[in-house]
């Protein structure tokens, strides 16, 4: 599957990927590989972390010349699993379960435990806990009876147990991962989550600088999806169930990839976030402040500039465009909601929502159903995934109504080729929309609250009935983009910080080819 | 950002795992009732026509020819009884019922046939002096044996048991009364008759199939697909019925204790005598382990994988388990109990019947360890049957193998050590199978939640 793949003997950087490049295409794939193509100076090396095989379909991408090394690995991936054997009871196996979770639960321990920094932990039958033991030893069936039933508040055992093997299962894949992986200077891990749980272990099995990048808040984002996941099962009956108490299972999925990015942060020698706000929820979640860093993300300018010929600006027909995956994080319900308010008002708008739609089907199909129902057929249009660059000259307003975002990189996009927006207010949206500090350019388009359609339709409206409102906004859009958010910029604080890690990394430089 | 963690929803499928442990495929283990019943029905025939045939060694002929065919056909059938038995369990779990008749004709196409030919070329090498008809009716009937004990297997394991009790009695019933009347036609009339019942059987069995499992299709060869049947199952069923038959073909084929009655044939008349005699004891103890295997055993089994399915609690399903584990240990107590007053009773009444039958006590030792040895074999099946069901089925292959193999050297030892030791290779070896098993048993009735969890198969 993956053998066509490029690889090599070991590489200046290893970027450590969880379910974005090379397979899923959206705003961090984009960002790392447009981050390979702007330091041609480096050989990179990627790890992708997927969840199964049967989840992906073709690799999006085409590879940068100095992506050296690509290796796939699937954590959720059943097909590897060591023979079914109840392997050889150690004396010391039950002991070492106890002492290592008492130490992981310690709120005061933000740290790997040490033992567990050691990656033959994972494969040391006397000294640790293979994957042997964890799937099928009597000590690990003991001690997972024992913690359901004084910890469980759920009855259901058989959820309980799945829930604590698919939580634990992907470990070690992830330490087998890191013990074969080709050698590299530095790893850049571009998520908490399992790319930053391999990054730790990386980082302390090599003692190797890890820097992490997080354009979202992983565990942000985790909690979002399994507030919504119907996957987690909730056995309690209608009436035991408090909407206002969100099940044991749950909360397990959440305290683990909580303590998971406390240990990535833990690991990290340089974190990095894209906007202030960010990086305060960084502090509040563990971070150090004196390893945290801004890089906001930044946009090649040209391409972008070179479209403002093709515009033409008429805003009696305006068109409304959502550029981003079809899936329930960008909450297009409200943009297709609040498109019935702009239509309502401005009678030839139209509203376009540009992304793929293989990621959740249900999700696609409630939207277009929606959109029947709102009777918006005649004015919105699934067009798929497009070519940015195809798409903005013909676009008068960017629309994004997503429920969490990073520094959106349409945004910036949109920006460049002179195109004002309206958000909800979340992520560095604001901060792109107003500006900060000394960036005086003023409004470059409106900002709207969380899942409020009437306010992001209004918003819209004001803006697109407004043309000088509009044109201003439009030259502020330009100017802060090519001021803040060029790549440029962004390459060489990235080239600063690489060039930091490689000269604190011991790993002898590899000749170039 | 995408992460995996939306992909995680995919992962909780564990309906699938436990699914499939709940497979009837200890069927064979019962299936020995029914060869209870044709030895019966051979022997009365053969008592029937004694004083009717001419000459007298007909009968002889007659039950020895009978009975290597029932050997033989169960042996050879046992290959694929218990493997082809799970795999329709398993198609009728995962709601195929159209595939079972295609796929059990495409079974009756490859055992009848190999058997055919296998039986074909035994009769046409082997059997010099023996007449064309003869050779003819034992292979047919070679090939229609294993066809009835494939589908009677099944049947078992579908839990049609009135089914096939009526199919036997019927069959039988015809293979008696026209044996009667072929009587003048020696053994190849006798013969007939029996090939006669067989055929009514077959046929009577097969048409509970086709009603209780229409299909469009006929004929199908899925189960021949690899990871269609378990390994494990093709060789327990082996081995269980060559386990059973070992110590009769030892003393068949000794020379000291057999004697040549048609063409390749022995009989020893000294071993099988006493030995199918004290199968009949084993009548009250098959129908204990019925009972109590089937109603309180399986109903604590139930209510188990539920518990574990649809989440219960830890603590239930531990309780689920308890009552598991007390109601097989209570079977298999309730077994050895009734086993034990049917072997007293055969004791007390035994030489009463043998003197009434017109057989030599000198027969009575030998009548008395059998009775002991089938009374364990009750025992054996009842612990093969509760490793069925939990699934284990490399104990059962275990198991099956030591019976095999202990009955087979014992034997062959016990015909050295002289005429007072015979049958005490049956029974040992069944007395060190079946206090192998318990130990086993009670080994993982312990561990059975955490089998069930932690050793499921993985699903790819």
């Amino acid at each position: 599957m993956s053998d066509n793949f490029p690889k090599a003997e070991s590489a200046d950087i290893v970027l450590l990927l969880e379910g974005t490049f090379p397979y899923i295409s959206g705003g961090v794939s984009t960002w790392v590989n447009q981050l390979m193509r702007g330091m041609p100076e480096y050989r990179f090396a990627a790890v992708f972390l997927g969840s199964r095989p049967e989840d992906y379909g073709a690799v999006k991408y085409e590879f940068p010349e100095n992506l050296v090394h690509l290796e796939t690995h699937y954590l959720f991936s059943q097909t590897d699993m060591p023979p079914i054997e109840t392997p050889r009871r150690n004396p010391g196996t039950s002991r070492c379960l106890h002492d290592i979770h008492a130490s992981l639960r310690d709120p005061n321990t933000s740290s790997l435990p040490d033992r567990l920094r050691n990656i033959d932990f994972f494969f040391d039958p006397k000294n640790g806990i293979p994957q042997e033991e964890f799937l099928y030893g009597l000590d690990s069936w003991e001690y997972i009876t024992e913690m359901y039933q004084t910890r469980c508040t759920d009855p259901s055992f058989v959820d309980y147990f799945w829930t604590v093997r698919n939580m634990h299962s992907p470990i070690w894949k992830l330490a087998r991962i890191a013990k074969n992986l080709i050698p590299g200077r530095v790893y850049h891990s571009v998520s908490t989550g399992y790319a930053g749980t391999l990054g730790s272990l990386l980082h302390w099995h090599t003692k190797r600088p890890l820097i992490l990048s997080e354009h979202g808040i992983y565990t942000k984002e985790r909690r979002i999806d399994l507030f919504n996941a119907t996957w987690v099962a909730d056995r309690r009956s209608r009436l035991e169930r408090d909407p206002s108490e969100i099940s044991y299972l749950r909360e397990l999925w959440i305290a683990f990839f909580e303590s998971v990015g406390r240990m990535c942060y833990d690991a990290s020698d340089t974190i990095i976030s894209l906007f202030p706000e960010a990086q305060a929820r960084q502090f509040d979640d563990g971070a150090k402040p004196e390893r945290c860093s801004i890089i906001p993300n930044g946009v090649s300018i040209a391409p972008f500039a070179a479209l403002h010929g093709q515009r033409q600006d008429d805003l009696s027909a305006p068109v409304l465009c959502l550029l981003g995956r079809v899936t329930p994080i960008k909450d297009i319900k409200t943009f297709i909601r609040s498109m019935r308010a702009v239509v309502n008002a401005i009678p030839k708008a139209v509203g376009w929502i540009v992304g793929p739609e293989e990621e959740d089907p249900d999700y696609v199909a409630e939207c277009r159903s929606l959109v029947d129902s709102l009777d918006l057929n005649q004015h919105i249009q699934f067009m798929g995934f497009q070519r940015t660059t195809d798409i903005l000259p013909q676009v008068h307003l960017l629309v994004l109504s997503s429920i969490s975002e990073g520094l959106p990189l349409v945004l910036l996009e949109g920006f460049a080729a002179g195109v004002p927006a309206v958000c909800t207010d979340v992520g560095a949206c604001r901060r792109l929309i107003f500006g900060e500090g000394d960036d005086t350019y003023g409004a470059a388009g409106d900002i709207a609250g969380i899942a409020d359609p009437k306010a992001l339709g209004v918003a819209a409206v004001a803006l697109l009935r407004d043309p000088e409102r509009w044109r201003n906004a439009q030259r502020a859009a330009i100017d802060r983009v090519e001021r803040f958010y060029t790549d440029t910029l962004m390459f060489s604080r990235y080239r600063a910080l690489y060039q930091q890690a490689h000269e604190a990394s011991d790993l002898p430089i590899a000749p170039k080819t | 950002m995408a992460g995996i963690g939306f992909e995680l929803r995919k992962l909780l499928r564990h309906d699938d795992y436990f699914g499939l442990i709940r497979a009837y495929s200890y069927a064979g283990i019962i299936g020995a009732g029914p060869w209870v019943i044709s030895i019966l029905g051979v022997v009365l025939l053969g008592i029937l026509s004694t004083n009717h045939v001419f000459p007298p060694n007909l009968v002889s002929q007659f039950e020895t020819s009978v009975t290597y065919l029932i050997a033989g056909s169960l042996i050879f059938s046992g290959i694929w009884q218990l493997a082809f038995t799970r795999y329709v369990s398993d198609r009728l779990f995962a709601r195929e019922h159209d595939l079972v008749l295609p796929n059990l004709n495409g079974l009756l196409v490859a055992a009848m046939g190999s058997g055919f030919v296998l039986s074909g070329t035994a009769t046409l090498f082997l059997f010099e002096g023996t007449g064309a008809l003869y050779r003819l009716l034992m292979s047919a009937l070679f090939c229609l044996l294993t066809g009835v004990w494939v589908i009677t297997v099944m049947l078992t394991g579908l839990k049609h048991y009135r089914a096939i009790i009526s199919a036997f009695v019927v069959g039988y019933g015809v293979a008696l009364s026209v044996g009667l009347l072929l009587r003048p036609f020696g053994l190849v009339g006798l013969l007939f008759a029996f090939f006669l019942g067989q055929f009514l059987l077959f046929v009577g069995l097969l048409a509970v199939i086709y009603r209780s499992y229409p299909s469009r299709q006929f004929l199908a060869f899925d189960f021949l697909k690899r990871g269609q049947m378990y390994a494990s199952l093709l060789a327990c069923g082996f081995f269980y019925n060559a386990g059973i038959w070992a110590d009769k073909i030892v003393f068949w084929f000794t020379p000291q204790t057999s004697q040549a009655v048609i063409g390749p044939l022995r009989a020893s008349a000294i071993y099988d005598l006493p030995i199918f005699l004290a199968y009949l004891s084993i009548i009250p103890g098959m129908a204990v382990f019925l009972m109590r295997v089937e109603t309180d055993f399986v109903d604590y089994y139930d209510q188990f994988y539920d518990a574990v399915r649809e989440g219960g609690s830890l603590s239930h399903i531990r309780n689920m388990r308890n009552g598991m584990v007390t109601s097989a240990k209570t079977g298999i107590f309730d077994i050895i109990k009734i086993q034990s007053l049917a072997t007293i009773v055969a004791f007390v009444i035994g030489p009463a019947v043998l003197r009434f039958l017109g057989i030599s006590l000198l027969y009575i030792p030998l009548f008395k360890i059998d009775v002991v040895g089938a009374g364990l074999q009750v025992v054996l099946m009842g612990i093969l049957n509760i490793f069925f069901y939990l699934d284990r089925r490399a104990r059962v292959v275990w198991l099956t193998v030591i019976f095999f193999g202990l009955n087979l050297v014992l034997s062959i030892i016990s015909t050295h050590l002289g005429l007072y030791f015979y049958g005490f290779g049956f029974s040992i070896s069944l007395l060190v199978s079946v206090l192998i098993g318990l130990v086993w048993l009670d080994k993982d009735m312990e561990r059975v939640e955490y089998q069930t969890f932690m050793l499921q198969p993985w699903s790819h």
